[in-house]
């Protein structure tokens, strides 16, 4: 066990101890190897079932808003689930008296689709060991170096680190690099506009239209989703190109200025589509336009839904 | 009737059937399969580990299908547009689905002839599994790696041959020709089907599941398994046995299409009084597993999944409905 | 280009607009059949997914017209609006689409004729970069009216 996961467990088991929070939600064995699961822990014996480690892949911060209104949540929160925290309090969803942040530098989440893809469907067992995952399978062991399997999101991480954390178990991590988490929009960016299109479309069209991408978001809240309206409806309901496509340009519009680039919805994705380098290029411009970005500050709110008169006048020619 | 068919032949054999029909076979599209229309037959990927991402239940019922079209004023069926098929490297789970979905399709008062249609259009050429996944679990649910159940024909890895057990006529069409298998191949194929099954684990016992299931229907076991389920239908989109649809009138396109729908969905039960029977996700998580684990027995005799481990492998939380079974199995009232 | 081809443009106006009584007449009677006009209370009230849904129908330009800034009816409904909709065909570009076809006009009171201006110069420059190839998925054939 790792000191993390033992540091975690006796703060939990402390918090429920002593009554200050209802329910702590962190991370348990999972079935799979390469995937841990969500833990809602209630009482203080049970903290034992909880652990840390790189295999926990889900964005806590999306269960908040599916918890009765009137709990009081203990919630894990790495650099990502910390800043969705903010934005969601900042929204209005969420009563921060009411939370009780454990924070945990971040170095990253495995992307278990990119072991799979090395060794195969059939893993045994996974484990880190310092830099390394080791993984079983059928036919042996194979190791890999951790920053090769990281998920994309957690290499381009700008904020490893939680904000406004009650506590804070395990040492702080260097901030991440804005060059190396913005050159993925800017390549894309310079490709010409037929190839960015054709990627677009060859990424949309495998969409099944789950929604996975869409539940696994903590920002993604509404009680009626804009392709869950039938009167009028909104968008094509059909696995269609119209459908998709505007599937996938909407919810990452709707993402502006809130998304905290957990990267969740590409790793919810049962059909494997790239989508963050969609809210990834909001997120970017709402940097470069109005200097904002999701969880900096604890008031700020989001560009969409404060705008003044000062604004650069770009309609007006 | 057995045949035997070497493996290097097998793509020659594709292309004669390719002449009379639309073969459908895994097709690699990244990191995962998906059963397409061949128009090369060395495009058809028979080794891909796993079940293909996406189910092939969609060659029958499509997530998106037009029922018909509206033109000037006039009703355009869309019913003729089936060919004859066949469906090549399907594995056991993925075919028994299809025979469950035939009890809700094709029997009772009420039968629905775009599956009816298609179904008679198709053959199925199932190739059995020799080396199921960890995630597999079709030999708890009554099935296993070499159900035999619905194919035409099964094809056996031997190594360097296929054995084919010709089922039906439907089968003999496409193998008839090709020569019988002798005594030791139909042996070797044996000892590959005991083989297969006997390394699979059995996740959870199934005996009294239903009743079980029943006396849980008010039990505290719902909110406390579902608090994980973030209510997205991966698990039931990729699901071989899940068949809701939801009939929509595409203004725009002028046509009425059926989308598959799914129980996880908020808006699935919703009515348009603004009420909905099935209000919170515990009720949802509810229905996805007692359909399959205790309605599906009680109208068809029969489990309503097939193992093939779909739900379990993509689940964005992993939330794994073995361990459902199991702990639904295992859970006392407090 | 080809002369006989016409392109088809989508204009999105805030009814509170245009002051002058004989452009708005202009707009609900004169229009030409390639032009469409949809009406809206305030821009606020344009959702990027109407503009997405006139695109991916086939209109090769989309005009949107609105109020002065500080002359909102709603007090800021367009500034809100010109938020959203700038990054809007900032992200339809980083897609693909050419940037011109999404064109802003924000009409003050004395602008007499000024839409009509608008509307020509729109249509010059949707002549010179061709009918809209990306992002249109449900088409309608050329030459039928929107």
């Amino acid at each position: 066990m790792n000191q993390l996961t033992f540091a975690i467990r006796q703060e939990a088991a402390r918090i429920l101890e002593e009554n200050v929070v209802d329910v702590v939600i962190g991370f348990e064995v999972g079935t799979l190897p390469l995937k841990a699961q969500p833990a809602f822990i209630t009482r203080k014996e049970e903290a034992e079932k909880l652990v840390y480690n790189g295999f926990c892949q889900n964005n806590l911060a999306a269960y908040l808003t599916r918890r009765p209104k009137e709990e009081r949540i203990g919630i894990i929160c790495r650099g990502c689930e910390s800043r969705a925290v903010r934005a969601l309090v900042i929204e209005h969803q969420h009563d921060r008296d009411k939370l009780y942040l454990i924070g945990v530098p971040c170095t990253g989440i495995i992307d278990w689709r990119k072991i799979e893809r090395e060794v195969g469907e059939n893993t045994l067992q996974a484990v880190e060991e310092g830099d390394e995952v080791i993984v079983t399978t059928r036919d042996g062991e194979h190791r890999f170096q951790r920053v090769d399997v990281l998920h994309d999101s957690c290499k381009r991480c700008l904020h490893p680190n939680p904000v406004g954390a009650d506590i804070v178990l395990g040492d702080p991590l260097p901030e991440g690099d804005p060059e190396r988490a913005w050159a993925p929009v800017l390549e894309f960016e310079a490709l010409p506009p037929e190839e960015r299109y054709a990627y677009f479309v060859q990424e949309a069209e495998r969409c099944i239209r789950c929604y996975a991408c869409r539940e696994a978001c903590p920002m993604c809240y509404c009680t009626e989703c804009f392709v869950d309206h039938t009167t009028p409806r909104w968008a094509e309901s059909m696995i269609t190109p119209s459908g998709t496509q505007a599937w996938h340009i909407i919810r990452a519009f709707h993402q502006t200025g809130r998304c905290v680039s957990c990267g969740a919805c590409e790793r919810a994705c049962p059909m494997d589509i790239k989508m963050t380098y969609l809210v990834d290029k909001l997120s970017y411009d709402m940097v470069q336009q109005y200097g904002f970005e999701v969880g900096a500050s604890d008031e700020e709110q989001p560009p969409f839904a404060a705008f003044t008169l000062d604004d650069r006048n770009r309609f007006v020619r | 009737m057995y045949k035997v068919l070497p493996k290097t032949d097998l793509p020659k054999l594709i292309g004669r059937w390719m002449e009379q029909a639309t073969v459908y076979a895994p097709v690699r599209q990244g990191d995962f399969t998906k059963f397409e229309p061949l128009s090369d037959p060395a495009q058809a990927d028979l080794y891909y580990a796993a079940n293909t991402r996406y189910p092939p239940k969609s060659l029958f019922l499509p997530q998106s299908e037009v029922m018909f079209r509206v033109k000037d004023g006039e009703f355009e069926s869309t019913e003729d547009e089936v060919s004859s098929r066949v469906i090549l490297g399907i594995h056991s789970c993925d075919t028994r689905a299809l025979q469950l979905l035939d009890g809700v399709f094709l029997t009772g008062d009420y039968q629905d002839p775009y599956w009816a249609k298609k179904r008679e259009q198709t053959t199925l050429v199932v190739l059995g599994c020799a080396d199921p996944c960890e995630t597999c679990f079709c030999t708890s649910v009554g099935s296993g790696p070499f159900d035999k159940r619905g194919a035409d024909v099964m094809l056996i890895d031997i190594g360097d041959e296929y054995v084919a057990d010709v089922r039906n006529e439907k089968g003999q069409a496409l193998f008839g020709h090709l020569p019988d298998a002798s005594r030791k191949q139909i042996d070797k194929s044996r000892q590959v089907q005991a083989a297969a099954a006997a390394g699979m684990k059995k996740p959870f016992e199934t005996e009294g599941i239903k009743d079980k299931l029943y006396s849980l229907f008010d039990s505290d076991f719902w909110p406390k398994i579902q608090q994980s389920c973030l209510g997205c239908g991966a698990c039931t989109f990729l699901c071989p046995t899940c068949y809701c649809f939801d009939i929509v009138d595409e203004a725009q396109r002028n046509e009425r299409v059926r989308n598959w729908d799914t129980c996880m969905f908020r808006i699935y039960s919703q009515e348009a009084s603004g009420h909905n029977p099935r209000p919170t996700n515990t009720e949802r998580v509810r229905q996805r597993i007692m359909h399959k684990y205790a309605y599906f027995v009680e109208l068809y005799d029969e489990i309503g999944c097939t193992g093939c481990g779909r739900c379990v492998r993509y689940c964005p939380v992993d939330l794994d409905i073995r361990q459902i079974i199991r702990s639904a199995q295992a859970w006392e009232e407090s | 280009m080809n002369d006989t081809w016409t392109p088809r443009i989508v204009v999105f106006q805030c009814q509170y607009s245009l002051y002058c009584e004989a452009d708005q007449k202009w707009m609900d009677t004169q229009l030409p059949p390639h032009i469409k006009l949809i009406k809206v209370p305030c821009t606020g009230r344009i959702s990027p997914l109407f503009v997405l849904n006139a695109i991916q129908g086939g209109a090769d330009g989309i005009l949107v017209s609105g109020c002065q800034p500080e002359k909102c009816h709603f007090k800021e409904g367009n500034l809100g609006a010109r938020r959203q909709l700038d990054e809007f065909r900032r992200f339809l570009t980083y897609l693909g689409m050419e940037e011109e076809r999404i064109r802003f006009a924000w009409i003050d009171l004395s602008e007499r004729g000024r839409i009509q201006q608008e509307l020509a110069d729109l249509e010059e420059t949707i002549r010179t970069i061709g009918p809209i190839r990306r992002l249109v998925t449900r088409a309608i054939p050329v030459g039928e009216k929107l």
